[in-house]
């Protein structure tokens, strides 16, 4: 019996063995090789608690894909987007990238979506030396790091998603202007930055702070908070969320039977005809939110893309994902124009540092950090419909809706 | 260990496992596969450890990684304040990872089986919230980012990967090195029967929480190993569920209580894991993947692949054998006199071992034992007798600590034990055997008898319990009680009539002043009544005081001096066999007023 | 003051409909002694049958409770039958491992089948509140602890008053004796389970209108419904109730005046203080310490 424990560790060694000497990687790497396409590689979460934005993105990189290809290709190569599936989990985008770069030997990467992705992601390209452009991961911290091969492909990080909203609040005349607010968030290395950028700028030109409080992405109940804030009776009212429980939160205002005079949530109003199902088209009105970019919005190269997606993926709005996948993969299609090869990446990231580059969320361009140093589109729900309000270069409706319906 | 070349083929394999395990870094550069062998020892680092406390001591825990991201955390948040490389904290993290198993060890002394497991599931998910809500120390949920570790390209996950693999090693030692010693046997005593562990000295809080200390250590270790290699860390990820769901089911399906079973089931659940994230569809194939097997070994193999295996591979060479168990009693019966007498057994004779005073037991509105008193004098051979249902088993159970009496007092050697725990009173001197017996039955014989512990010291712990001066001792008891040749047969393969000479050798293990036998005669055959009679009698003149129930009047009669009669829970009388025999009240109390006997004193 | 109340009158509400789950848990732990950590995930495949129902056919959820409960019950009865029999005679960790590999396949299954987003029941009373004085009560949540207090009564008098009933309860407090009299003790298992886990039917179409939902959810529940019932004192169902209103009242007292944040810790803090204080909870019965552990 004592012997039999010992075929364990055999066997463990032959699956080793197995799996290091069978295993084979798909293509070999391209290097120079004009002939070949050149690989760019991706992990996003297709499947598993991401997945929505996650496909979106995908679509974003099979758009440019096309586009670019189109067009002659880059560097007079063909590209080709791989894609693995992280499910969403920290592990497996770790072991993807490892793939990507040592077995499937791509030339590019690609980044993934959401800054607790981005994050374990990013380290595995920094260790490698490869340029590493990701199209949404806003978390401030993903920049303190000291990496120098990592870019957000969005105009602000989430700290400062805000800015153009806390710059016109503040520029109300004194009647208008709220003189309390309520800071309820989602517990979410997104969403929190937003309010707490917001609630510094606010706090600093005297509006008084009635509430705030955070929350975890599994607490449901949003009747106590909604009750809470009732009590409070905020001027203002910034809410952190991603999309269920802004949904939600909304309705549990409208149990409580509160509206406030100002109502500002992050992600959720810009998911277009699922918030306004999901809230009701009434009370959507008078809602402010931050995003990145606007189906409708006059950027170069934008009107292209959405008839693009529209041919290959039907009618309807893609969603902001799709376009910050795009932006993503112009800002590394510039950076390899530009310098000319796609060896040296430390170069590609060195150039994309000192260089601003045109994408269809607008000219974009970073410190030396990595983190986008531009200005977000402040959208407003007006008449059962969202638009663009701030600023005012981009926007799509010249009207701001004074106060929230009902107030 | 004492061969220098091992001349079985399976160590072979082991040293083939590790030589491989080492030297692939060197020969391939795949990052991938690298990648996946370091999640690999992770979770095979995790699954060893759970091994002490779960596959050894059978308390199934949920909860292992929280150790995992107790080692991630420490790492992670003296690496962001202090600017050394983080690896000089990972010894650290083992001691915090050994805290709080000291802690979790503390709150869970008094649950048992699925009360365990809840607080264990509890501990993690409130540990991960605590994070969660202390973003002031821990960043909360935007998780911390440690310092990168930039080597050189060609070597860049070397230093994690034979991190993690030193600990692999360092952990399978101590499985190995537990199981070998009286530590380890205490534990899988515990698994078995923890009532009957706590009776024969294993002090299981103690058992328990080194128990839980073990599991700990190496895991929070690697812990914060893994937090350098992946660079970021946040509580979602460090205290997930699955993790601990994906150790326990590496470690059942590859053999608890098995020293490299939970090695082999991480090296295939991983991969397994990998596998089903990309070829399968994401984290639902996973969760299916997982918990379909976790269901299947639960329902199916639950004792893993490799004891599975081993039992199959087992039944095949044993095929046409006769099992060693049906054997005959060896004749004449032979009863070699022990070499050590016990020390220190000084008696006095007439003075008072054990003194029972007015103590009381109700179950409900059943008064099982109501103010019973007695007196055991040293050095004698003391019976306790009385008709069925009148509270003999239970007074032993007072006595021997399984259950505190509602009121009196117990007294034994000077000394008030009735508020001492079992084990406590064993080491105190008091041994016990039970009417039904109770061993450790998926350990050996010769385990059995090693697994009690005489008083409490760190080096009887310590000691070798396969080899070595306890277990020469073990073999010697075996051979007085006439099972030695039966060392290495399963307990529960035994008849019954063997089992109870086991558990005598057990007790006598303990080298008490006091032995409690219930029911020593009853159910075995007349040869082996004579011998255990027989046994006592040496015992007995060696310094040994017994306290016997039981109901086969001849031998009690034969041997026994007092005779103690208990009816309705109170004793009603004592004295000399042939006074015990005459009394009318013991007559009344066995036979009812309406018998009247044609003969007295059969 | 009237944060306070209305604290409170949440709290309650929502404890009602708490005690309707954590009634069928005691039910299997009191007969079967298996912990049934599968019973969150129950809750969230009956929360997303509702959810199928009322997008397919509009039908109000609280009305699709008459068929998510026997869908369970057959449900429940499948499960026993092929699995969680055959683990009786294992040691009692065998009990949870299984019931939670099974609940990771359900929610692996729900996953594939609907998706890892969001979901709610959004009937149009979704919204609405009843307002007393000052208080609000939200009429979902009135309904739900309406429905779940009439199923609860209806568990009760099945209970008390059929003989299947007596004989669940039978063979909960002697399984030899229940023999012995004549009762079917491994058919009344197979029955008692299938009861619990209708409960979870009914529990969970009230649950898919008040929460939004995900398969994830169901760590969040089962920690809640393990809480009330060690509370509660493991097996005893009017221990169940009382569990669950304190809990509701916790939580929600937790969630005004200290945190949100801290709500979901409410249950695990009772779990480890009954454990560690008193492990038989308020109304459970008392192990009996003759009990051989053999």
């Amino acid at each position: 019996m004592r012997r039999l424990r010992w075929c364990a560790p055999a066997l463990a060694a032959a699956a080793l063995l197995a799996a290091g000497c069978g295993g084979s990687d798909n293509g070999g790497g391209s290097g120079s090789d004009s002939s070949k396409p050149i690989r760019i590689g991706a992990s996003l979460p297709l499947t598993g608690d991401f997945s929505e934005p996650g496909k979106a993105a995908q679509q974003g990189y099979q758009v440019w894909q096309k586009m670019v290809n189109d067009q002659g290709g880059l560097l007079g190569r063909k590209v080709q987007v791989v894609v693995r599936d992280d499910a969403s989990d920290q592990n497996t985008v770790v072991a993807d990238y490892n793939a990507l770069i040592s077995r499937q030997k791509v030339d590019m990467l690609l980044g993934t979506f959401s800054s607790l992705l981005n994050l374990p992601a990013s380290t595995v390209a920094e260790r490698n030396r490869k340029l590493y452009v990701e199209p949404a991961g806003g978390a401030p911290e993903i920049f303190d790091r000291g990496y120098k091969h990592i870019f957000f492909a969005q105009q602000a990080t989430a700290d400062h998603q805000g800015d153009v909203f806390a710059q016109y609040i503040l520029g109300l005349p004194p009647s208008e202007r709220p003189k309390t607010a309520a800071y309820p968030s989602l517990d979410d290395p997104f969403a929190l930055p937003v309010l707490q950028g917001l609630r510094e700028k606010f706090e600093k030109a005297g509006i008084k702070t009635v509430y705030t409080t955070k929350y975890a992405s599994e607490n449901t109940n949003f009747d106590s908070i909604a009750n809470a804030v009732k009590a409070a009776n905020p001027d203002i009212l910034m809410h952190g969320a991603t999309f269920a429980d802004g949904v939600n939160f909304v309705r549990a205002l409208d149990k409580v039977g509160y509206k406030p005079k100002y109502f500002f949530q992050t992600s959720a109003p810009s998911f277009a005809d699922q918030y306004s199902k999901g809230i009701g088209v009434e009370n959507t009105e008078g809602t402010f939110y931050a995003v990145s970019w606007d189906a409708k919005a006059q950027t170069p190269g934008n009107a292209a893309f959405v008839k693009q997606f529209n041919q290959m993926f039907g009618a309807g709005e893609p969603a902001e994902d799709a376009a910050d996948a795009f932006a993503a993969a112009q800002v590394m299609q510039a950076a390899v124009k530009a310098v000319g090869g796609i060896d040296d990446q430390t170069k590609l990231a060195d150039w994309i540092r000192s260089h601003s580059v045109n994408t269809i969320l607008g000219p974009l361009r970073w410190d030396k950090t990595g983190a986008p140093q531009g200005q977000f589109l402040i959208g407003q729900w007006q008449s059962g419909k969202s638009q663009i309000v701030l600023p005012k270069a981009a926007a799509t409706s010249q009207t701001i809706v004074k106060k929230n319906a009902g107030a | 260990m004492s061969r220098v070349l091992p001349r079985s083929p399976w160590t072979w394999l082991v040293v083939a496992f590790w030589v491989v395990l080492l030297l692939f870094p060197v020969a391939s550069s795949d990052l991938f596969f690298q990648n996946m062998i370091i999640l690999s020892l992770v979770f095979a680092i995790g699954a060893v450890s759970l091994n002490i406390i779960s596959g050894y001591g059978g308390y199934v825990s949920l909860g292992q990684s929280a150790f995992l991201g107790i080692g991630a955390y420490t790492v992670g948040l003296l690496s962001i304040r202090v600017d050394v490389s983080p690896f000089v904290f990972v010894p650290l993290a083992g001691v915090v990872g050994a805290a709080f198993a000291t802690l979790l060890g503390v709150i869970a002394m008094r649950t048992r089986g699925h009360a365990f497991v809840i607080l264990t599931i509890a501990f993690l998910l409130l540990t991960q919230l605590v994070l969660l809500n202390w973003p002031s120390f821990t960043q909360g949920s935007k998780g911390l980012s440690l310092p990168l570790a930039l080597f050189d390209p060609s070597i860049q996950n070397w230093p994690f990967y034979y991190a993690l693999a030193a600990l692999l090693a360092l952990s399978v030692l101590m499985s190995w090195r537990i199981r070998r010693t009286k530590l380890g046997m205490g534990l899988i005593a515990m698994r078995e029967d923890e009532d009957k562990a706590a009776t024969v000295g294993v002090s299981t809080p103690t058992y328990k929480i080194l128990g839980f200390v073990a599991s700990a250590v190496f895991l929070s270790m690697a812990g914060g190993v893994y937090a350098y290699y992946l660079n970021f860390i946040d509580p979602r990820g460090m205290f997930d569920i699955v993790i601990s769901v994906q150790i326990v089911l590496s470690m059942l399906l590859g053999g608890r209580a098995t020293l490299w079973g939970p090695v082999l089931g991480a090296f295939i659940i991983e991969p397994l894991n990998e596998f089903a994230n990309q070829s399968l569809g994401g984290g639902n194939s996973r969760l299916l993947i997982f918990g379909g097997l976790m269901a299947l070994v639960v329902m199916f193999m639950p004792q893993g692949i490799v004891p599975f295996a081993g039992e199959l591979l087992e039944k095949r060479r044993r095929r046409g054998q006769d099992a060693i168990v049906g054997a005959r009693v060896e004749r004449p019966l032979v009863i070699r006199e022990r070499e050590d007498a016990p020390v220190g057994h000084e008696v006095q004779p007439g003075r008072a071992l054990l003194d029972v005073r007015a103590i009381e037991k109700r179950f409900g509105g059943v008064r099982a034992v109501d103010g019973c008193s007695f007196v055991v004098p040293e050095g004698s051979i003391t019976a306790l007798i009385g008709p069925n249902g009148s509270g003999k088993t239970t007074a032993f159970n007072l006595i021997d600590g399984m259950m505190r009496p509602d009121a009196g007092e117990v007294w034994f050697d000077g000394r008030r034990v009735d508020g001492l725990r079992p084990w406590r009173r064993a080491h105190l001197g008091i041994g016990r055997t039970f009417q039904i017996t109770r061993l450790f039955r998926e350990m050996t014989v010769l385990e059995n008898v090693v697994a009690p512990l005489r008083s409490f010291s760190w080096r009887q712990l310590n000691a070798d319990a396969v080899s070595g001066p306890e277990a020469a001792r073990a073999e010697e008891l075996l051979e007085f009680v006439g099972m030695r040749r039966y060392r290495d047969e399963k307990a529960r393969a035994l008849s019954y009539g063997q089992q109870k000479l086991v558990e005598l050798a057990q007790v006598l293990m303990l080298d008490p002043k006091l032995i409690l036998l219930d029911e020593p005669a009853g159910g075995i055959n007349p040869t082996a009544i004579e011998r255990m009679g027989e046994m006592i009698r040496r015992l007995n003149r060696q310094g040994t005081t017994f306290l016997i129930v039981e109901h086969n009047m001849p031998f009690v009669l034969g041997l026994c001096d007092p005779v103690l009669v208990l009816a309705r829970g109170t004793c009603i009388c004592e004295g000399g066999p042939e006074v015990v025999q005459q009394d009318p009240r013991v007559l009344d109390a066995y036979l009812g007023e309406d018998f009247v006997l044609e003969e007295v004193g059969v | 003051m009237t944060e306070f109340a209305q604290a409170i009158i949440l709290g309650l509400l929502i404890g009602g409909v708490y005690a309707l789950m954590a009634s069928g848990l005691s039910l299997i732990f009191g007969v079967m002694n298996v912990i049934n950590t599968a019973h969150g995930a129950f809750l969230i495949l009956s929360a997303f049958l509702t959810y199928s129902i009322w997008t397919a056919t509009g039908l109000d959820p609280l009305v699709a409770i008459l068929i998510t409960t026997p869908a369970m019950f057959g449900f429940g009865w499948l499960l026993y039958s092929g699995s969680i029999r055959r683990i009786r005679e294992a040691p009692a960790a065998a009990s949870v491992l299984l019931t939670f590999s099974l609940a990771l396949v359900l929610e692996g299954l729900m996953g594939l089948i609907w998706g890892n987003t969001s979901h709610a029941v959004r009937p149009a009373y979704f919204n609405q509140s009843f307002t007393v004085g000052d208080l609000f009560l939200p009429k979902a949540q009135v309904y739900g602890c309406l429905v779940a207090i009439a199923v609860l009564v209806a568990l009760w008098l099945f209970l008390a008053r059929t003989w299947t009933g007596r004989a669940i309860r039978a063979s909960a407090v002697n399984p030899q004796g229940a023999r012995l009299v004549g009762v079917n003790v491994a058919a009344v298992a197979t029955m008692t389970f299938a009861i619990g886990v209708a409960t979870t039917g009914a529990g969970g179409s009230i649950v898919g209108v008040l929460y939004p939902f995900l398969p994830g959810s169901h760590y969040l529940w089962i920690s809640r419904l393990l809480g009330i019932i060690v509370l509660g004192g493991m097996g005893s169902l009017p221990g169940a109730v009382v569990g669950a209103l304190l809990i509701g009242v916790g939580e929600s007292l937790t969630s005004t005046y200290i945190s949100p944040q801290w709500t979901t810790a409410v249950p695990y803090v009772v779990i480890f203080l009954v454990l560690l204080g008193r492990p038989q909870g308020l109304l459970g019965a008392r192990l009996r310490e003759d009990v051989a552990a053999v």
